[in-house]
């Protein structure tokens, strides 16, 4: 049970948020109180470790009496994920990868290597020019500094490189033995394009200029119009009003990134490998919230396909339902939902980005509020989901699954079918946004629980 | 799972595993996926390899590029794999009071829309990874959006066979898939790629505000003395009086481009329980 046979990066993916104060986030949870299931999650100063500058241990862990976001002059704290090695061990069981463990496999930490690569292709996306990708390569490492992620890019001015934050291998101690890398994203800017003559051209929106706009696109870029390539939506970059309609990028850049985090152990002659991922994103604004469809239900459906299985239960699929109604009272409680419902808003028509206008926008559909203008003000929205919960815990709510839209309805803009659930948001396929599959279809378990019940002597058995 | 110890087999535990120090908004459950492009990752991405020997765009089933010996696929566009649509049709009125029927545009004479990569390819990962199938292509180039035919065979469209590839990576020990999505699906950048630049100006470019965990739109909301709700727009430089400022991104009242460039830090509040967390009320405390 000591022979470490392979290596995994846990979490696979890690999401690091962007701030430039100098503390990074603490740690904190997110409670959900089980008798208001639907009110705000609760949060909690949790458990935190205290990194030493200089050497990169562990020195302790604090929880913090109270949250806070920002430093208190100016500045977010930037959320930097930890990443822990687990090896999986030659009695099948995958445990954390430790002193104790390095040693009965007669290594030290200074065996193990890291690298970190990430890249930041948002120009090249758009302009096709391999030349314009930024990315950054720690190479291998096995000592405990901070390794600064340096944006390094063709096209970029002489000497210059994007600051894409760093990645620390943390001393392990006996205190805190276990073998993790923390990544911690950039601060948070906006750099510039600038030409070779003119290196500073005065741009108080920008930290920084780094890309040199006489060798590459960037500055002066427009989307071409009816380019099957271009991302969708299009023109999504600062810029600036062009000539027939275009837009006219102002070539800015940000310091976002995403990438991989390797590690390789060698071990008894053999070379153990691994990696997770990770990525720089903005500030979670409304932490006590969660988005109702999330990268965490894309993957859990590509592992464990589009329907529920057998190994599913009903109480996992009640809990799946339950949190579904949260996510979008959630997303209701902080959504000016009359605006979002196309309603004719302080005697303005078409307000905003919509569904209602996007569907007119790309299909001709007419241009009508999704909801009865009068039912949609944020307190009855907000009632309603409570009483779908209650009718949920009832088991009074089979209506419930029809009111659902299902992946391939997205088209449907009919007015029944504009206000499927959930209503008024896109999807990322631009049309009314739909549920994973899988959610959908342990959603409607949860809704059909009194049908089962009726049909079966076994509850608890979903199909 | 405990503390120490995970199940190998256990992918589901290992995806949401959460590391000691790790906040909940280190999580893959807390960035957005009803993504137009997204904000922390644009996770259509991860789709564009599936198909052995051809890249697909990330949101389209148009194909961008392709390896040796399926050079003559690029620039047309795929509308079936293993049977599996991953196109819709595109229905509702065009007049007040008129019944509904198949909405076409001059660019998208057959009325369709793309469906979702990760649930129109669902069944196709979860049924065939490691097999070829037969996937239904438009015959030629097709820069605008293209429906099925009535029947097959069509002299507009043609089935290739195409390899389904592992969307995860797989243990080097067992062959068992992981949690970790193959690098040879998504290499570093590419899962940030199609997001905005800089992302500050997708905060206010778009105003849908279909990501309220990320970008809040409504706060500090209260309820009125006729029963109905009243609160500030987020970007709202200020908070009295407690009103809802409708966003005409040219409003001086609310944060322009140019804020958010220059000091998003400062001008964007975290929000909490609905509400300006208590150290943004504090500082504007100590401000008076």
């Amino acid at each position: 049970m000591t022979s470490i046979e392979e290596l995994r990066v846990l979490p696979p993916l890690a999401v690091g948020r962007l701030g430039a104060a100098v503390e990074p986030m603490d740690n904190y949870t997110a409670e959900t109180d089980p008798d208001q299931p639907l009110a705000p999650r609760r949060l909690r100063p949790a458990p935190t470790f205290r990194v030493d500058r200089t050497s990169g241990a562990i020195t302790g862990v604090e929880t913090p009496g109270e949250l806070r976001f920002t430093d208190g002059q100016g500045k977010v704290r930037p959320v930097a994920p930890f990443l822990e090695v687990w090896a999986l061990t030659d009695d099948h069981v995958l445990r954390p990868l430790t002193l104790d463990l390095l040693r009965l496999n007669g290594l030290t930490p200074g065996d193990v290597r890291w690298r970190v690569r990430v890249g930041n292709h948002k120009i090249q996306r758009r302009t096709y020019d391999d030349r314009d990708r930024i990315d950054a390569d720690t190479e291998w490492f096995s000592d405990h500094a901070a390794h600064a992620l340096n944006g390094l890019c063709p096209n970029f001015l002489e000497g210059r490189s994007l600051p894409l934050g760093h990645a620390r291998y943390l001393q392990p101690t006996p205190g805190f033995p276990g073998v993790r890398l923390r990544f911690t994203p950039a601060g948070g800017h906006v750099y510039g394009s600038a030409y070779t003559d003119r290196p500073t051209d005065p741009d108080p929106n920008v930290v920084d200029f780094l890309y040199d706009a006489t060798k590459g696109t960037w500055r002066g870029h427009a989307d071409q119009a009816g380019d099957p390539r271009l991302t969708i939506p299009a023109q999504i970059y600062a810029g600036d009003d062009g000539p027939n309609g275009s837009w006219v990028s102002r070539g800015y850049l940000d310091d976002e990134c995403d990438g991989l985090v390797h590690v390789k152990l060698e071990v008894s002659g053999r070379e153990l490998t691994a990696f997770g991922r990770i990525g720089a994103g903005p500030p979670a604004y409304a932490p006590d919230s969660v988005p109702i469809r999330t990268v965490a239900d894309e993957l859990d459906q590509a592992l464990s396909g589009p329907r529920a299985t057998a190994g599913d239960t009903l109480e996992q699929a009640r809990a799946v339902a339950e949190e579904v109604l949260r996510r979008a009272t959630e997303t209701v409680r902080l959504m000016n939902t009359e605006v979002m419902n196309g309603n004719t808003v302080d005697g303005r028509v078409d307000a905003a980005s919509t569904m209602v206008r996007q569907d007119t926008a790309d299909t001709g559909r007419l241009f009508e509020p999704i909801m009865a203008p009068s039912l949609v003000d944020t307190a009855a929205v907000l009632a309603l989901h409570q009483n779908v919960l209650a009718a949920l815990r009832s088991g009074t709510a089979p209506w419930f699954a029809d009111v659902l839209r299902d992946h391939d309805e997205v088209g449907d803009l009919t007015a029944k079918g504009r206000r499927k659930m959930p209503a008024l948001m896109r999807g990322a396929d631009g049309r009314s946004l739909a549920l994973t599959r899988r959610q959908v279809d342990l959603v409607r378990l949860a809704a059909r629980q009194a049908i089962f019940r009726q049909d079966t002597d076994d509850p608890e058995v979903p199909r | 799972m405990s503390d120490d110890h995970i199940d190998p087999m256990n992918l589901t535990a290992q995806l949401h595993y959460r590391a000691a120090g790790n906040p909940p908004s280190t999580l893959p459950e807390s960035a957005i996926s009803n993504a137009f492009p997204g904000l922390e990752f644009d996770i259509r991405n991860i789709w564009r390899r599936l198909l052995v020997g051809i890249e697909l765009h990330e949101s389209d089933n148009y194909v961008v590029a392709a390896d040796p010996g399926h050079e003559r696929l690029v620039g047309r566009r795929l509308l079936t794999v293993a049977g599996h649509d991953v196109i819709g049709g595109l229905v509702g009125p065009t007049r007040p009071g008129a019944g509904s029927w198949p909405l076409t545009t001059p660019t998208n004479p057959d009325g369709v829309t793309m469906l979702e990569w990760s649930n129109s390819l669902a069944d196709v990962l979860a049924e065939h990874v490691g097999r070829s199938v037969p996937c239904l292509f438009t015959s030629g180039p097709a820069p605008n959006p293209v429906g099925k035919p009535a029947a097959l065979p069509d002299p507009g469209f043609e089935v290739v066979e195409l390899e389904v590839r592992p969307l995860f990576a797989r243990s080097a020990e067992t062959g068992d898939p992981l949690a970790v999505i193959a690098e040879e699906m998504a290499g570093p950048g590419d899962l940030t790629r199609g997001l905005c630049s800089p992302w500050q100006n997708d905060y206010r470019e778009c105003a849908c505000y279909y990501w309220a965990a990320s970008r809040p739109d409504y706060v500090n909301v209260e309820d009125t003395a006729a029963g109905t709700s009243t609160g500030n727009h987020w970007f709202a430089k200020d908070r009295e009086p407690r009103v809802y400022v409708l966003d005409g991104r040219d409003d001086s009242r609310l944060v322009s481009y140019d804020d958010l460039f220059q000091d998003w830090q400062g001008r964007l509040r975290f929000i909490v329980g609905g509400n300006d967390a208590p150290e943004h009320l504090e500082a504007e405390q100590e401000d008076r």
